[in-house]
Parts: C-alpha cells; sequence; structure tokens
C-alpha cells in the first residue's frame, strides 16, 4: 500500500484500522510497520475527528416509542383471547360470582373479624389471579 | 451472504410470538432511530420514521425469503427511503423556522461542553449533501461495512468511499475550531 492510499483510507474511513475495507487492513498494517511516524500522524489527525463527531450522541429510545413499536406488531395475545373467548361463553361470570360467594362465605365465617376487602376488590383479585393463569413467558 | 443474524427471530415474529417481537424491537429500534436521526435531526421527525420502519418490518417478517438480502441491510434501506421522504418534503414545503435541532440535554456522564459539541456536529452534519450524509451516517454512525453501506446506498464501494472522503473533509472543515492544529 502507498502512503497516498493510506491517507484516502484514513481520510475515507477514519483513524482506526480495524473499521477500513477488510480488504485493505493487510496492507495498512504493512506500512504502519514500515512507515510508523507517518502512519501514527495520519492516523491521529483521523482519530481528531472521530472524537469530535462521537460527541453527538443518538436520541435515545423512549417509553412510548417503544410501547407502540411493539403495540404495532401482530401479535397473538393467548390470555386476551382465551379471557375473551370464557367470558363469551359465561364462563368468566361464573368466576366472579363464585369468588364474590368465597369472598362472603369467608367473612361469614370469620364473624366478628373485620374485613377489609369489598366484594369487587375479591372479584378483581380472583380475575388478575386468573389472567395470570395465561401469562406467556416475555423472556427475550 | 453468511447466515442473517435476525432470521431466527423474524420466524417467530412471523408466528406471532411476543417475545420476538420485543427482542427485535430492543435490536433494531434504537439503531434505526439513532439513523433517522442522524438524517433529520429532528428527534419527533426521527421517531415518526423509526416507528414506520418498524411496523413495516412487522408486515414483512411473514413474507421474508431468507438468502436474498439481509433483514438488517433492508431494515436500512426502508429507514433511509423514509427519511428522504421527509427531506423532500421539506424542500418542498419550505418553513419559516428550521426543524428543532437535535437538543441531547448533558447527560449525567457528559459534560455541558460535549452537548455544545454534539449540537455543532448536528449543525454540521445537516448542511452536508444528502448521499455524503448518508455515508457518514451509516458508515461512522452505524458503524457498517463498506460492503453492507455499499449495498444500502446502491453505489460501488468506490462511490462510498468518495462520499465518505467528501463528507469528512467538510466536516473537518466545518468543525476544524474543535480540533487541536
Amino acid at each position: 500500500m502507498t502512503q497516498e492510499r493510506f491517507l484516502e483510507l484514513a481520510d475515507a474511513h477514519g483513524g482506526t484500522v480495524a473499521r477500513w475495507p477488510a480488504a485493505e487492513r493487510e496492507a495498512a498494517a504493512t506500512l504502519m510497520a514500515a512507515a510508523p511516524d507517518f502512519a501514527q500522524r495520519v492516523l491521529a489527525g483521523a482519530d481528531q475527528l472521530d472524537g469530535v463527531l462521537d460527541a453527538w450522541a443518538p436520541f435515545s429510545v423512549s417509553h412510548a416509542l417503544n410501547r407502540a413499536v411493539i403495540d404495532g406488531a401482530p401479535t397473538i395475545h393467548p390470555r386476551r383471547s382465551l379471557r375473551t373467548w370464557l367470558l363469551g361463553a359465561g364462563v368468566g361470570a361464573g368466576l366472579a360470582g363464585a369468588s364474590a360467594a368465597g369472598l362472603a362465605f369467608g367473612v361469614a365465617l370469620s364473624g366478628n373479624l373485620a374485613s377489609t376487602t369489598d366484594a369487587p376488590e375479591a372479584v378483581s383479585a380472583a380475575m388478575t389471579g386468573y389472567d395470570d393463569l395465561f401469562e406467556t413467558s416475555e423472556g427475550a | 451472504m453468511d447466515s442473517d443474524p435476525d432470521e431466527e427471530l423474524l420466524v417467530r415474529v412471523a408466528r406471532g410470538d411476543p417475545a420476538a417481537v420485543r427482542a427485535l424491537t430492543a435490536r433494531k429500534l434504537p439503531r434505526l432511530l439513532a439513523l433517522a436521526g442522524r438524517m433529520l435531526g429532528e428527534v419527533s421527525e426521527a421517531e415518526d420514521v423509526a416507528q414506520e420502519a418498524m411496523i413495516r418490518a412487522w408486515r414483512q417478517a411473514p413474507a421474508w425469503t431468507p438468502g436474498v438480502a439481509r433483514f438488517d441491510t433492508w431494515l436500512h434501506r426502508v429507514t433511509l427511503n423514509l427519511c428522504y421522504d421527509r427531506l423532500r418534503r421539506r424542500r418542498e414545503i419550505p418553513t419559516e423556522t428550521p426543524p428543532e435541532q437535535v437538543d441531547q440535554g448533558p447527560a449525567p456522564d457528559r459534560g455541558l461542553e460535549a452537548a455544545d459539541v454534539g449540537r455543532r456536529v448536528a449543525k454540521a452534519m445537516a448542511t452536508l449533501p444528502d448521499r455524503q450524509r448518508e455515508a457518514v451516517a451509516l458508515c461512522h454512525y452505524q458503524d457498517l461495512t463498506n460492503i453492507e453501506a455499499a449495498a444500502i446506498m446502491g453505489v460501488s464501494v468506490e462511490a462510498l468511499e468518495s462520499l465518505l472522503s467528501r463528507g469528512r473533509r467538510a466536516l473537518r472543515l466545518a468543525l476544524s475550531d474543535l480540533m487541536a492544529p
């Protein structure tokens, strides 16, 4: 590789030879060994520009953007579809009724114990637990 | 062509696997947003472009044919096309006020000085001709090889090198006061 070519590559690709075209790196290394002062001077000059360019940090992905992109994907939601189906089939109402009945039974048994949980909350808790049965594994 | 590192995820995305959707989003969205940001210099436009590119990826996943092109190359090309649509619209409808320039805001690990330099770089990049800016964005910022960048731009590696040289020379000139003599 000529010194002129070495200069051209540094001009175009910057001061890190590892980022130069793969086909040119070996010849560049040979030139660096043969003319270290020249090579160092050229690479240091290109490095300076690289360093300045790197000060422009990219935008970060906001939570809202991330959410919008994921929500835009045509994924299958087994939890939602199964739940919808079950509710449509009346099973949800049955479960809610069973939860409420269970709560009422528990309160009646406890007698003088004050309960801080009302029926709607219990139904909601029951449904949440029910939902969890259908949570899909979300590890990436 | 080497095997496509995104292929397995794409197959799962096409099957509607939510974990694959999240994984591919985590892998691609920051890079697409960065690329759109370098090309457009404005956050809300860059976000719109990155989101649209990802939506197109979801649509493309079931029809993706392995071995024809790398998915990442295709996605970069889609993003750049969307950027060029925006740039064209900007030229057709000139606005009184230029688009809001990049405002990184000093992050905890970056001083105010770095943020100022960043703004200067953004401004200098915005003055480059589109194709030179694209070449610098792909090679320097996206860290793509010359072969990958040339494929995305649809030019030879020699033409890419010429665009890069001219772009970097213009940037050096514009930012010379920030560099030691």
